[in-house]
């Protein structure tokens, strides 16, 4: 079960204090485009539309990447 | 579980049929044999290199044939320049996969390589593909191209693809298989994003990366290895100039990633066939890129089980280098 858009693990994931370390591209694409941003703009509007980008793909590939996404939310 | 797809290296008459019978195909040939094809549902881009299931081929009469799979609930050509790839992801089906063909050296590729990060869907949109290109005896001389078969029409400046739309159950997916990984030691930082570089950090110094490369007798046939979050992507060496200080890249570079210099790799066939374990899922579309093909000297040798086109450029999601590209439809049912 993916949490919701406005759940707190989107942000932890987005500034880093949430770690993704999994062996599948699409995910570490996503987590150091999030760092990118992250460090340019750590504004919390910024941060708030990280955390929907995130919580989308999480959506998308909830099923293709459920494996990785369980240990990533755990 | 895995949707089968069916890939192969066609002559042209069999191309030519399926293409009459209707069927939605991404393709890879030579222009001549490309130029061939009646119009239909298809795409495709110029290239004469493959792996082929005897080994990598340099062929100019067939054609490296994706099918796109009977499953597909619809799909759609288009064509873009720079000015408006950014609908390429708004175009891209909410369920299923892009296929994509550019040519090297365009302005398109460019805005591709540096943007597509920064496109609203991507990530979410798989976009999978590759970098059109000609002989390497021909290159300056001819202009790769790409086709658009429902419109009949060819371009040297455009981008064309091929958005496919799959059942629910389906899932696209890509990953990669990249030869090379970091020798570790210096850390290279870029402050700007580009496929020429001057000046770069080196653990934390600014440097000339030229200057650096030609003092420390690096070869530069192994690329820059960049780490996404523990995946590695390479940007490879087109050109260094020490007199002008300029480094010219076949991928752009981007700010905010850690690169090293690639562990040199003495056997390429044997580094794939060491990864491409076999028995394996069979991916749906794969390509590798032409300076493994030339450096590792790969003609008539295999790369595991896999096989397509032999390209200038890999794309999964973002463009790649000296990297083998796969993309697998995963049946959730």
């Amino acid at each position: 079960m993916i949490p919701a858009v406005d759940h707190p693990i989107w942000t932890q994931i987005v500034t880093g204090k949430k770690p993704v370390q999994t062996g599948k591209l699409a995910i570490n694409l996503l987590a150091q485009g999030n760092k990118i941003n992250y460090e340019k703009d750590s504004s919390p509007a910024n941060v708030k539309l990280l955390a929907k980008r995130t919580h989308d793909f999480f959506i998308q590939y909830e099923k293709v990447f459920a494996a990785e996404f369980a240990k990533i939310l755990s | 579980m895995l949707a089968a797809i069916s890939t192969t290296l066609q002559t042209i008459p069999e191309v030519q049929s399926a293409v009459a019978a209707g069927e939605s195909l991404f393709l890879a040939g030579s222009r001549e044999a490309l130029s061939q094809l009646p119009a239909g549902n298809w795409i495709g881009g110029t290239i004469p290199y493959f792996m082929t299931e005897q080994g990598g081929l340099l062929a100019e009469d067939r054609i490296f044939v994706t099918r796109v799979p009977e499953m597909a609930l619809s799909v759609k050509t288009a064509e873009y320049g720079p000015e408006n790839l950014a609908s390429l992801y708004r175009d891209a089906p909410a369920h299923g996969f892009t296929f994509v063909v550019l040519p090297a050296g365009t302005e398109v590729l460019k805005t591709f390589a540096e943007k597509a990060p920064s496109f609203d869907g991507f990530l979410l949109r798989p976009v999978v593909g590759w970098v059109a290109g000609v002989r390497v005896d021909k290159i300056g001389k001819e202009a790769p191209v790409v086709f658009n078969g429902k419109t009949s029409s060819v371009f040297e400046a455009k981008c064309v693809a091929l958005h496919v739309t799959l059942p629910a159950s389906i899932m696209a997916d890509m990953d990669i298989v990249n030869i090379f990984e970091s020798q570790g030691g210096d850390v290279i930082r870029f402050e700007e994003s580009g496929f020429q570089v001057t000046n770069c950090q080196v653990n934390g110094k600014p440097v000339n990366l030229a200057k650096y490369i030609t003092e420390k007798g690096i070869p530069t046939e192994f690329p820059l290895v960049g780490d996404y979050n523990g995946s590695n992507l390479n940007a490879s060496f087109l050109n260094v100039d020490a007199a002008k200080g300029t480094v010219d890249l076949y991928a752009p570079v981007f700010p905010g990633v850690d690169y090293r210099f690639a562990k040199p790799v003495a056997d390429y066939a044997g580094a794939f066939a060491d990864t491409l374990t076999s028995g394996k899922e069979v991916p749906a579309f794969a390509c590798n890129c032409i300076l493994n093909y030339l450096y590792g000297k790969l003609e008539g040798k295999k790369t595991g089980d896999i096989t397509g086109p032999i390209t200038f450029g890999e794309i999964a999601h973002q463009l790649l280098n000296q990297t083998m590209v796969r993309l697998y439809l995963h049946d959730m049912a």
